[in-house]
């Protein structure tokens, strides 16, 4: 790309604490954040879940708004998340108006419809929470806490939203729509897509184990990220740093299955495919793969097909984040990017947890910490439906 | 970057006008109910019984209207799948958040989750359609069909593809009618709330198109300094407004208009086709078949004095979504 496009602000909130430092902590030191269940109202204690170690009104708190407004939880994460990536890039409130906001939800406010959801039928309590229920308006409810975006949108493409809001921004940005676009994902726990989950039996009651042969399912986790996306021009103009490249970015589609992937991970190996192809690399130039690895039989297998037909005897070490976070649904796309940025920025590669035996026709991943010079790392992000995404980012001095 | 010309080729709809046809234009199907479903077709040609019994209204709705886009459009087939829907599949929603409630926890079937995730409209069209390209979902309020269409345009102008299936579609149970109105979002005074299921097949070429697209725009809260500046460089004669019967929000929708194109006949789609968060796109279909008739019929005008059998040069969707998000689209004959 001639013009390209870097990342000069990046916030993260998940299981492994709020903002990047204890996020880099915790993943250098290899501290899971997921664990038994103390925020969401479920009765399937029996699942470890990866939550963000605050209650709303803590978060209210912290953002210094009342905890009476109409809010939902998943736009709560969204705003700690876009604070710090704001604050990074320089980006004040008088600068909202060239900007725009795209981000990644599926669950929307869903935890508020699930427990209001009978008030809402037979009475008039809680109705005011009926207008946060659709994801588009809980990323305006982000929005807001900050000021006037020229833009707002949102992606919703299940697992993969995050990651496809992040190429949306990028193509914005080529097509000069603008010169910054902040771009990432939130979602919260709720006991919908818990239950929604458990229904589809994918769940491990166990840590979970992406590429293990023991693997079993996944474990949920919530969280939001976002990235401030900007013209390598516009950073220079207003002497902000760049963290890192967007150097390139895939998105495809599996068609194959609602909620499986296909033996051979036809989407997944597109969407990476088009990521080099668009950065003009080769296999060979990829350091490390951030893995979608959510510790499913299924995901696992198509995935480690897919790694297998693009790398072949150049397989990059691989790793998946998900037993640090759990699967973070719609915002994983994200703050697996924040983590990539880390890992470019600080020269290691994150551990995949919870491996001890490989799994048969799959990729063998990191499992013990390992410090390394990165150039060039992918990071996957697949959905339901096949939606799967890939973006490379790079180091910026090459 | 330069705005390259393209192409509408095919557009279709089911709504609560007669299906995946352009009668609405001569007979309209006149409404005195403030909440109303589409009328479906036949789906047995486009799913098999089987298939259809565990399909929502709005998957078939997509199935029904993207196969028929796509045989209209001449290609066989595609470079992208890319779906607005404000609420995605309410219907299976419903059915899960009631067994939720109703039944506790512990005996969920996956059914309904499975069909209840906004991505599954795209992603079905794309298992339908054995289509791996790009692929993607947007659920903005009433922007949702515009993000989507704009996500298409700008992929196009980058040369990334060169066509695009761009689908909106909302479906509206009678369940979450009650709810919605409840919370304020739709059913305001003469407003009729609906559903929409619209298909666009769009393309960078195009020898039998319905119309040109010639440019499109997405904003959030504007200023009207700001909104001048782009509309004051379109010249055009017709303005196809979301007016929707919300008295007050009507009145300011069309000082607005006024103020922005004076001197430009101001049109109205939604007394025909109702509210939803992704009607704009009916009114994307609306503009794009008058274009290719050559024609506006007498009662799309919102001031019969403005009625003319002139042919229309080119049509502006406006859409001004909640006072907050606004589209452009210059749609040229």
């Amino acid at each position: 790309m001639t013009n390209p496009i870097v990342i000069t602000g990046s916030g993260v909130v998940s299981a492994i604490g709020l903002g990047k430092k204890p996020t880099l902590d915790a993943l250098l030191d290899g501290r899971s954040g997921v664990g038994p269940l103390v925020y969401l109202k479920t009765e399937h204690k029996e699942f470890p879940v990866g939550e963000v170690k605050m209650s709303d009104a803590e978060m209210c708190r912290l953002l210094g708004i009342s905890p009476k407004a109409i809010s939902t939880r998943t736009a709560l994460l969204g705003m700690l998340a876009l604070d710090e990536a704001l604050k990074e890039a320089k980006i004040t409130t008088d600068m909202l108006p060239g900007i725009g906001l795209i981000s990644g939800t599926t669950v929307g406010g869903m935890d508020m419809t699930e427990q209001f959801y009978p008030d809402y039928k037979n009475n008039d309590n809680h109705k005011e929470y009926i207008a946060v229920h659709d994801c588009g308006s809980n990323t305006e409810l982000t929005a807001a806490h900050f000021g006037k975006f020229a833009f707002v949108t949102t992606l919703s493409t299940a697992c993969s939203s995050a990651a496809n809001a992040i190429i949306m921004g990028a193509n914005m940005i080529r097509c000069g729509e603008a010169d910054i676009v902040v771009v990432g994902g939130s979602e919260c726990l709720t006991k919908y897509h818990l239950n929604g989950f458990n229904s589809l039996m994918i769940l491990d009651n166990r840590n979970c184990r992406p590429f293990d042969a023991s693997r079993n399912g996944l474990n949920l986790g919530e969280g939001a990220a976002f990235l401030v996306l900007e013209s390598a021009e516009s950073a220079q103009r207003r002497g902000v740093k760049a963290q890192a490249i967007l150097s390139g970015y895939g998105n495809a589609c599996d068609a194959f299955h609602q909620t499986a992937s296909s033996d051979e991970g036809e989407g997944a190996y597109r969407a990476m495919q088009e990521a080099l192809q668009q950065a003009g690399l080769q296999p060979a130039d990829i350091d490390y793969i951030n893995a979608h690895g959510t510790g499913t039989p299924n995901n696992d297998l198509s995935e480690s097909q897919a790694m297998r037909r693009l790398f072949g005897d150049n397989m990059p070490p691989v790793s998946s984040t998900k037993p640090f976070t759990g699967h973070t649904t719609s915002a994983s796309g994200s703050i697996e990017a924040v983590f990539c940025i880390l890992a470019l920025q600080h020269g290691f590669i994150p551990v995949n947890l919870n491996w001890s035996q490989p799994m048969e026709d799959g990729i063998t991943p990191v499992h013990q910490s390992l410090r390394k010079e990165l150039r060039h790392v992918l990071c996957n992000a697949f959905g339901f439906g096949g939606n799967d995404s890939s973006m490379l980012f790079t180091k910026t001095e090459l | 970057m330069e705005n390259k010309t393209l192409y509408v080729l095919s557009a279709k709809q089911i709504s609560v006008q007669q299906p995946l046809s352009e009668e609405w234009m001569t007979q309209p199907v006149l409404y005195q109910t403030p909440y109303n479903r589409c009328i479906d077709p036949s789906f047995k040609d486009y799913v098999s019984p089987i298939e259809a019994r565990r399909m929502g209204k709005i998957l078939k709705r997509a199935i029904a209207t993207s196969r028929e886009a796509l045989t209209a459009s001449g290609l066989t087939e595609v470079d992208a799948l890319i779906t607005g829907t404000g609420y995605g599949c309410l219907e299976n929603t419903e059915l899960f958040l009631d067994a939720l409630t109703t039944e506790g926890e512990q005996l969920l079937k996956p059914t309904h989750f499975m069909q209840s995730t906004h991505n599954t409209i795209s992603s079905l069209v794309a298992i339908q359609m054995k289509n791996h390209g790009y692929n993607a979902t947007y659920a903005h309020k009433g922007i949702s069909f515009d993000s989507a269409m704009y996500d298409a345009v700008l992929q196009m102008r980058l040369g990334k593809i060169n066509s695009a299936l761009v689908g909106g579609h909302d479906e509206l149970t009678e369940n979450f009618y009650h709810i919605l109105k409840k919370g304020g979002m739709m059913g305001h005074d003469d407003e009729m709330c609906a559903e929409a299921a619209v298909s666009v097949v769009i393309g960078s070429q195009g020898s039998n198109s319905l119309c040109k697209l010639v440019d499109f725009k997405i904003l959030h809260q504007p200023t009207i300094e700001k909104l001048k500046n782009i509309t004051t460089k379109y010249k055009a004669d017709y303005i196809l407004t979301g007016i929707s019967g919300n008295h007050s929000k009507d009145e300011a929708y069309l000082a607005e208009a006024k103020e922005l194109f004076s001197g430009a006949a101001l049109l109205k789609y939604k007394h025909l086709f109702g509210e939803s968060f992704t009607s704009s796109g009916l009114g994307f279909y609306v503009a794009a078949h008058c274009l290719k008739e050559g024609k506006i019929p007498a009662h799309l005008f919102v001031d019969p004095t403005d009625k003319t059998d002139r042919k229309p040069a080119n049509i502006l969707v406006f859409n001004r979504s909640d006072g907050t998000n606004y589209s452009l689209a210059l749609l040229e004959a």
